[in-house]
């Protein structure tokens, strides 16, 4: 496993080199974990190499922007170009539907102009001790033979079809479930079809399940029994070689229910809207114009370790690259009044509004 | 402004696969005026409609009449005698409100009913959604608003809430559902729990007549247009005003450091004041070159600092200078030590 590297400095560090892996779209990570993709290749590196197989993702939405469906539809996109079978529930009563807005992975004539800018910048000269910083990046950029482990989505052309053909793609609309029991059943069949074989992982599979706490469904009033299926879909996804997404609005929840709801996730993520021509904003926001929304990170997936990851940065905006690609930004932190650091805070928004005051990064 | 914009949205309606316009109005005891505003927009988009088509037609569903069925249940029985009779009524009676699938068919039938011929669509108008929430669970009229919303044949869709009627649950959920929503407010925050002092009818009288008027409106691209304006009732229903500075909310977004980065009246008065250290070489003074020590004789006044690394601009009346208070009075103000001497490489 561990290739004759060449030694570049007296201190090595002790990182086993991973095996790679065969099974396109899917990567090793430490401690024996297996990543794939989100969709979008920025928050792949935020979270440290992607999805981990077995976590479930939580994504809070903001009721006001719809940009929980952006990442939704990276993630199914991904899921359908490299060939994972797929899950989807919504409270639409055709989520069939959503299928037709899932975009196309960019062409290759997209990406000639982008690796002619990667050529120009390597002749900028870069200080001898920080050309080994350097090295990964160049890393991730190939392309190991054909398939790519994220593909770059153009968001404005629709997935083509012969992706969606031939698929198992399984959808189900939440309002026809009264009770979660139908849609633990139907989350329960849909994972018994992912082959599993001791040793080596052929295939992932993909849940998505959007809005789950959404007022249609008739089952959004009965909290504890939403949460018992979270709890029961975690320990689902946990035995099997799965990711699942799911996204809630937060404020149709009641705030004890919305905390344990944050805890039983293995990676929380939050989006926000933005105010619109909102002049104070734009002065403290550079790329204010470009931007759809801000991400949050507020809690990164570990499994089988201990060790905690802890982020550089954990608000970032999501911007459009080229008008067609989501690329997320890191924000230049403003210094914030230390006392008011809170854990999971949903309550901070950057609008304009009298419910809330200082900006929460 | 915000009328305007509003008005606007729901005669444009909705956009090939998406779903309809939906506006939420929602007032309070405190700001009772929504009712007003309802009646403004229904006549507004009944104009709009005019305008541009033949008339309007107007199809009322009667949920108000008898939405349990009890008076025709007594009637039927014979015991209470049905004394009014009803005049010729365009409006179709619902006798179940709380079944709202029924609700739903019989609102797309009448719907259906006025866009007959023209192959156009409809818009619905719910007078209060707090009766809905009377007889109906929040997930069957959270149900029933989307699919409306979902309809192919709906055009736009709005409706009057009356928030201190329900829990935050069912306020939130409709304001989930919607895609604008319009806040009648109180322009003056009266005090909750005075209740009808003699002090406080003024202000209650006031709040009848005005009330500030705030929307949110949820744009195409992800983002959240806010506007806001003063509403004030009149014989011939409500105008709408241009709001005063102070109404809008305009928090200052500036993030709350521990240091201040504004500077106050006073401070900005003196930082003008402020003489600078050689400004003055060549007016025929000696040339004296501020080294900190205290003992340079101008009087100083007693302030202390908080923060070690702020410098403040202070003044002694008239005479603007610039006061500079050592950390430490024990060092050697420019000692003649070269401080690299230490290091030993």
């Amino acid at each position: 496993m561990a290739a004759n590297k060449p030694r570049t400095s007296s201190f090595s560090r002790n990182v086993a080199v991973a095996p790679t892996s065969q099974v396109p779209g899917l990567k090793h990570g430490p401690n024996g974990t297996v990543f794939l993709s989100s969709g979008i290749a920025d928050l792949d590196k935020i979270l440290g190499g992607g999805f981990c197989l077995g976590s479930l993702v939580i994504i809070m939405e903001d009721p006001e922007a719809p940009h929980h469906m952006l990442l939704l539809r990276n993630f199914m996109s991904q899921g359908l170009v490299h060939k994972q079978p797929l899950f989807y529930a919504s409270p639409a009563k055709e989520p069939r539907g959503f299928l037709g807005t899932l975009p196309n992975p960019v062409s290759s004539k997209d990406d000639k102009s982008r690796e002619r800018d990667t050529e120009q910048e390597k002749n900028l000269r870069i200080a001898w001790q920080y050309k080994k910083y350097f090295e990964d990046q160049n890393l991730d950029s190939q392309k190991d033979g054909k398939v790519e482990y994220c593909n770059d989505f153009d968001l404005r052309r629709p997935l083509d079809r012969h992706a969606l053909s031939g698929q198992c793609i399984d959808c189900v609309s939440l309002q026809d479930s009264p009770n979660l029991a139908t849609l633990y059943d139907r989350c329960s069949t849909f994972l018994a079809q992912i082959p599993r074989f001791d040793g080596n992982i052929t295939s992932a599979g993909r849940i998505s399940i959007q809005s789950f706490s959404a007022p249609q469904c008739h089952f959004s009033e009965k909290e504890w029994d939403m949460l018992s299926f979270i709890r029961s879909l975690k320990s689902l996804v946990r035995s099997s070689n799965a990711v699942a997404v799911m996204t809630f609005p937060p404020t149709l929840v009641s705030p004890t229910v919305l905390k344990r709801w944050q805890h039983l996730a293995d990676t929380l993520l939050s989006v926000r809207a933005v105010p619109d021509e909102d002049k104070d904003l734009a002065k403290l926001l550079t790329g204010y114009q470009d931007m759809l929304g801000l991400l949050n990170v507020h809690k990164v997936a570990r499994i089988n370790t201990q060790v905690p990851v802890i982020l550089e940065a954990t608000t970032y905006s999501m911007k459009l690259h080229k008008r067609r690609s989501l690329v997320l930004e890191c924000l230049n932190q403003a210094p914030v009044d230390g006392s008011s650091g809170t854990s999971y805070a949903t309550s901070g928004s950057c609008s304009v509004s009298s419910k809330t005051g200082a900006l929460d990064f | 402004m915000a009328a305007e914009a509003i008005s606007r949205a729901l005669r444009d309606g909705a956009l090939e696969g998406e779903h309809a316009p939906a506006l939420t109005i929602k007032d309070s005891i405190h700001a009772p005026l929504g009712a007003f505003v309802f009646d403004h927009i229904l006549a507004q988009l009944s104009s709009n409609i005019s305008s541009s088509k033949s008339q309007a037609q107007l199809r009322i569903v009667d949920c108000y009449t008898d939405p349990l069925g009890w008076k025709s249940q007594l009637a039927e029985s014979g015991i209470v005698s049905n004394r009014s009779t009803q005049n010729a009524t365009t409006a179709s009676l619902c006798k179940n409100a709380r079944d709202l699938d029924m609700l739903f068919s019989s609102i797309v039938e009448l719907g259906k009913e006025v866009i007959r011929e023209t192959k156009g669509r409809f818009a619905v108008a719910i007078d209060s959604v707090s009766e809905i929430l009377r007889h109906a669970s929040i997930s069957s009229a959270a149900s029933l608003l989307s699919n409306l919303r979902s309809h192919d044949q709906v055009a736009c869709l709005f409706w009057l809430f009356h928030s201190d009627l329900h829990e935050m649950k069912a306020s939130s959920a409709l304001e989930y559902i919607s895609s604008m929503v319009a806040c009648v407010e109180p322009i003056s925050n009266t005090t909750n729990g005075k209740g009808m002092n003699s002090e406080n009818l003024p202000l209650i009288e006031q709040n009848l007549g005005r009330g500030k008027f705030s929307v949110r409106f949820k744009r195409r691209n992800g983002r959240i247009r806010l506007m806001s304006e003063e509403l004030h009732t009149e014989q011939m229903g409500i105008n709408f005003v241009p709001a005063f500075e102070d109404y809008v909310t305009s928090q200052s977004l500036v993030p709350k450091v521990q240091f201040s980065l504004q500077l106050s009246e006073k401070e900005r008065n003196d930082r003008a004041k402020v003489v600078l250290p050689f400004e003055h070489q060549g007016d025929g003074k000696p040339i004296q070159i501020y080294d900190g020590r205290r003992s340079v004789s101008e009087s100083k006044t007693e302030n202390k600092e908080t923060n070690a690394e702020k410098m403040h601009v202070n003044e002694d009346s008239g005479r603007g200078e610039i006061i500079y208070i050592r950390d430490s009075d024990d060092e050697m103000p420019d000692s003649d030590e070269d401080p690299d001497d230490d290091l030993d490489i």
